[in-house]
């Protein structure tokens, strides 16, 4: 196929390759100009050595892959008690008003309120290791994924309930059956917003307080002006992020397989 | 003997209503606060007591904590969450309209969006204080770029998703592509823009006091975090509340003008 087929064909695609490329002339010029000190903007030669230097000898003593799997195991730790936890909660609060009248207060109270606020209290009380890092990530999911499973058990049809229930249904099977699979696609969409959320808030709190992970070495590289480091930190993060949410997002299409349909 | 069955249905119906059980659940976390500081289970360092955090709230209130004021510090974090949301909806919304409306403009930016959307910020005020300096500037850029992917994403879902009917409609009726804009388009996108907009008020404002925490000399979260250097859990407990209090605020207000502006919300 001929070049000009080619470009023919991206469509509107067009526009992204074409402001993508804006962008790399734009950085290009920047930095292969001096225009901009290498320490604001470090150019594309810059930024490989410092991700090679980063892949092979590490930044204090690990590589970059084991810094962001320790980020990882946080993430995972924080986000998997704590999903699991607030659905629990969730469905119970959306099954039954009294539940929900208990523990509304104190999800409520607890998800507009900024999580690194009660990091420190954490860290007086815990010290400064993975329990307080931990604790947060939990607590940051919960009310995320608390509220997504009450409002997916409240959006349950009541057609389909009163039919299960007509068949003879018990309680149990009801929930298992009925309400359960249908809250689980707004389950999943609260777990991709917690793990969001989580994903932030661990980063912020290895920036704040933490002595290893992704967060902790762009803040070291930031205070000895390491920039080349700091981009290329800031660029697995934003990737990883991206992973983690797609991951959700495939293993919710496999578990939901009837999201949409009804 | 009807009286009495009344008396008793009355109070069915009171011990029924469910707002008791809310009540009963906030108070009796802090009867439970109050047993576990009054029996000294835990240090008192650790964890103060309500009626020493009352009076701490009371003390900062008038005196302030460390020459600031709760009254300065709780302004010093709503002027850059406010800022940077404000500026942040002034060019997010006008950006994420033209992106819903022209499929160009939507492959020319909506990489770039997506890319930011599940970029922690706290990664990048590393940089912006690199380039920017510690002062307010960097702080409002960074509230700028984490509320600006978030509005501009809703306002292009909102204008993706106007029935096509009515554009339709619209247009055999005669209405230019100006007004149909106006009257059709815009109107069907508000709900989702305010649907954003509470959601990049929620995480802007979680992102301004995790970047106090890091730099900065006034604002609840540098009272927070300097007063964890001191040992002062209740000047810490007091900044919590008055942060939850806070984010529960900020979003009721959004869901106030939400609800005074779009009245057709859900009436389809």
């Amino acid at each position: 196929m001929s070049p000009a087929a080619l470009w023919r064909r991206l469509g509107d695609r067009r526009a992204t390759v074409a402001s993508l490329l804006v962008l790399i002339a734009l950085w290009l010029l920047l930095t292969q100009l001096d225009l901009v000190d290498d320490l604001f903007l470090p150019g594309p030669a810059l930024l490989w050595d410092g991700f090679t230097d980063l892949v092979e000898n590490g930044y204090r003593n690990r590589t970059i892959w084991e810094h962001a799997g320790l980020s990882l195991e946080r993430v995972l730790a924080g986000f998997g008690t704590g999903a699991v936890a607030g659905t629990l909660l969730g469905l119970g609060m959306g099954y039954n008003r009294k539940v929900e009248a208990i523990f509304s207060p104190l999800v409520e109270f607890f998800r507009p309120l900024p999580q690194l606020a009660y990091l420190v209290l954490l860290i007086v009380w815990f010290g400064i290791d993975e329990t307080p890092q931990i604790i947060l990530l939990f607590l940051t999911a919960l009310p995320v994924s608390a509220i997504a499973a009450m409002d997916g058990v409240k959006s349950v049809s009541l057609q389909r309930v009163q039919a299960a229930r007509a068949l003879g249904a018990s309680e149990w099977q009801v929930f298992c059956h009925v309400i359960f699979p249908s809250a689980l696609h707004e389950i999943f969409t609260g777990a991709r917003l917690a793990i969001g959320v989580v994903y932030a808030t661990l980063i912020a709190a290895e920036i704040i307080a933490g002595s290893t992970g992704l967060g902790w070495m762009i803040l070291d590289a930031g205070r000895f002006l390491r920039s080349d480091y700091v981009f290329v930190g800031i660029i697995v993060i934003g990737l990883m992020g991206l992973l983690l949410d797609r991951l959700l997002l495939a293993v919710e299409h496999r578990v939901v397989h009837w999201a949409g349909k009804d | 003997m009807s009286d009495e069955a009344g008396g008793s249905k009355r109070w069915q119906a009171i011990l029924g209503d469910v707002r008791w059980l809310s009540l009963l659940s906030v108070l009796s976390v802090l009867v439970a606060w109050y047993l576990v500081t009054a029996f000294a289970l835990v240090p008192a360092v650790l964890l103060p007591g309500p009626a020493e955090v009352f009076a701490t709230f009371l003390d900062i209130l008038r005196n302030g904590y460390r020459e600031t004021t709760l009254w300065e510090n709780s302004a010093a974090t709503l002027w850059r969450c406010g800022a940077g949301f404000v500026l942040a909806l002034l060019t997010g919304v006008p950006l994420g309209l033209a992106m819903g409306q022209s499929p160009l403009i939507r492959a020319a930016c909506d990489y770039i969006i997506q890319f930011m959307r599940p970029l922690p910020p706290l990664s990048y005020l590393i940089l912006l204080i690199l380039w920017l300096g510690t002062g307010d500037t960097s702080k409002i850029a960074l509230l700028y770029l984490t509320a600006f992917p978030i509005v501009a994403a809703s306002a292009m879902a909102g204008v993706r998703a106007t029935k096509q009917q009515r554009v339709q409609a619209a247009r055999a009726l005669g209405a230019t592509e100006w007004q149909i804009f106006r009257h059709v388009i815009f109107p069907s996108a508000l709900p989702l823009i305010f649907t954003g907009a509470r959601i990049a008020l929620a995480a802007a404002f979680s992102t301004v006091v995790a970047a106090e925490l890091m730099a900065a000399t006034d604002g609840l979260g540098w009272m927070v975090f300097s007063a964890s250097r001191f040992l002062r859990n209740d000047v810490i407990i007091v900044g919590i509340i008055v942060l939850g209090v806070l984010g529960m605020l900020l979003n009721r207000l959004v869901l106030l003008l939400d609800g005074a502006v779009i009245h057709w919300r859900g009436v389809e």
